[in-house]
């Protein structure tokens, strides 16, 4: 391990880091959404992006599969630097699973067509292995019952879980999750937490933007508090919500109704 | 005023084949002016700048002349000034397909930019190429929003065939004039060929209808 560390460069990063974040800036004309923002992500870590609306956290996930172009700084992939080119970054999105706050489900196909447009189209797998697969993912979100129902017979739950089926249909290494239940009708929160929760369980690196409190504090291994394109705190989702280091923190948790 | 039943029921094979004619037409504009019309879209949206300007010029000067001026001067000043002389009905099928794929076009292009560019990112976050979210994503759903605006599309398409008889193409309103002249019965000719066209064009616009509305869901994300 000290062999393997001496031998990497000075600054590169180490071994376990997944996502490293460097100085991260973006700006739309004068507004600063993301002010300098560093940050790293380890594999099999839950990191959760909390903090009042427009404080940068979705900002942040959507450069970090290149869907948002950075105005300065640097993501790091498994070591390898996001290029500016959105278009060059394809091979890196490939190996990163992102879920939408609003789904975006594509209409005109079912739901196991859904899950197997990336398998076919991308990693050019046959329609029955693409098949195969998207079956299985659809009874490990629970909803086997619905493969050919089109999104439109779907509820808002039941279309979240299909788009985490979707994204893992590319066996990501990491999954990005922005804001994935705040489309949801209250009762239909908590399905798709439960698909969040047990692929946590089972190991996957997961980036989630969320206003979950609940969520964040049970699933997380680390909570990482935004406000105005910066994060003011950082740590154990305990230490976080028990025991808030800085006012910013304090005052969004207390503005969510969050006790302790 | 009595009804002269018999100059129809005397020439209706001649009136038939004139309305074969008219479809066969019809079926012509309709499948180049959707080639034309997706291809000049497709030039116009993905296309470098100076290709895109030129379609913009070409889709605005189509919209803004008479298709009755475009067919004339197809006819009659196209093979004087390029040397290229076509028989009427290739005439017509040229001028008014070109004309109809300026309206295609711009169906096609509000097709595209309506649906949602989340859907657009769904496909980027997977990996896919820029021609495979088209091919695969975006047009699927455009096409099925583009329903409505296609059945008007194809009615204009039967309609403006009858531009056609001024350059003598035999399709109906041409045969119908020719009968109606040699039988001094106008009303009853004219009117049977209204209930010819009519005929035709509500089953296609009522079915296009139809369609949309049991698939529409489709292109609703």
């Amino acid at each position: 391990m000290t062999d393997t560390l001496a031998k990497l460069p000075q600054g590169s990063t180490l071994p376990d880091v997944v996502i490293e974040y460097r100085d991260v800036r973006k700006q739309y004309g004068e507004f600063v959404a993301l002010a300098g923002v560093n940050l790293e992500v380890r594999r099999g870590q839950v990191v959760c992006l909390i903090g009042p609306s427009g404080s940068g956290k979705s900002t942040l996930l959507r450069c970090t599969n290149g869907l948002e172009t950075m105005s300065s700084g640097e993501v790091y992939f498994d070591g390898m630097p996001l290029s500016k080119d959105p278009r060059k970054n394809r091979l890196i999105r490939q190996r990163m699973g992102m879920v939408f706050q609003n789904f975006e489900l594509f209409p005109h196909k079912t739901a196991l067509g859904n899950i197997m447009m990336g398998p076919m189209t991308v990693l050019g797998l046959s329609e029955e292995k693409a098949r195969t697969r998207a079956e299985a993912l659809l009874a490990k979100v629970g909803l086997s019952e619905k493969a050919s129902n089109y999104p439109a017979n779907l509820s808002g739950g039941q279309q979240q879980r299909v788009a985490i089926a979707r994204a893992l249909a590319m066996e990501p290494e990491v999954m990005l999750f922005d804001e994935p239940t705040s489309a949801l009708d209250p009762e239909t929160i908590g399905e798709v937490l439960n698909v969040m929760k047990r692929l946590a369980d089972d190991g996957m690196t997961m980036v989630v933007v969320t206003h979950e409190m609940t969520f964040a504090r049970r699933v997380a291994d680390h909570v990482v508090v935004f406000a105005n394109g910066q994060i003011v705190e950082q740590g154990r989702p305990e230490q976080i919500f028990d025991a808030p280091q800085t006012t910013r923190t304090r005052d969004f948790l207390s503005h969510l109704g969050w006790d302790g | 005023m009595e009804l002269n039943l018999s100059a129809v029921l005397d020439s209706w094979r001649f009136l038939l084949s004139g309305l074969g004619v008219t479809l066969l037409l019809a079926a012509g504009v309709t499948v180049l002016s959707l080639l034309a019309g997706t291809l000049l879209t497709l030039g116009r949206l993905y296309g470098p700048r100076w290709l895109s300007a030129i379609i913009v010029f070409y889709i605005d000067s189509m919209r803004a002349i008479p298709v009755l001026v475009v067919l004339v001067w197809v006819y009659f000043a196209l093979p004087i000034a390029t040397g290229l002389n076509l028989p009427p009905f290739w005439s017509a099928l040229l001028s008014l397909s070109a004309h109809l794929a300026a309206y295609v076009a711009e169906v096609v292009r509000a097709g595209i930019q309506s649906v949602r560019p989340g859907q657009v990112r769904a496909g980027m976050a997977l990996g896919m190429t820029r021609a495979q979210i088209l091919r695969k994503i975006v047009m699927p759903q455009a096409v099925v929003r583009m329903l409505p605006a296609f059945g008007s599309l194809l009615s204009l398409a039967v309609k403006d065939t009858a531009i056609a008889t001024v350059i003598a193409v035999p399709e109906l309103m041409r045969r119908a004039d020719a009968v109606a002249g040699q039988t001094y019965a106008p009303v009853e000719v004219f009117t049977t060929v209204m209930i010819l066209y009519f005929l035709v064009i509500f089953p296609l616009t009522r079915g296009i209808d139809m369609i949309y509305r049991r698939v529409s869901f489709l292109g609703r994300s």
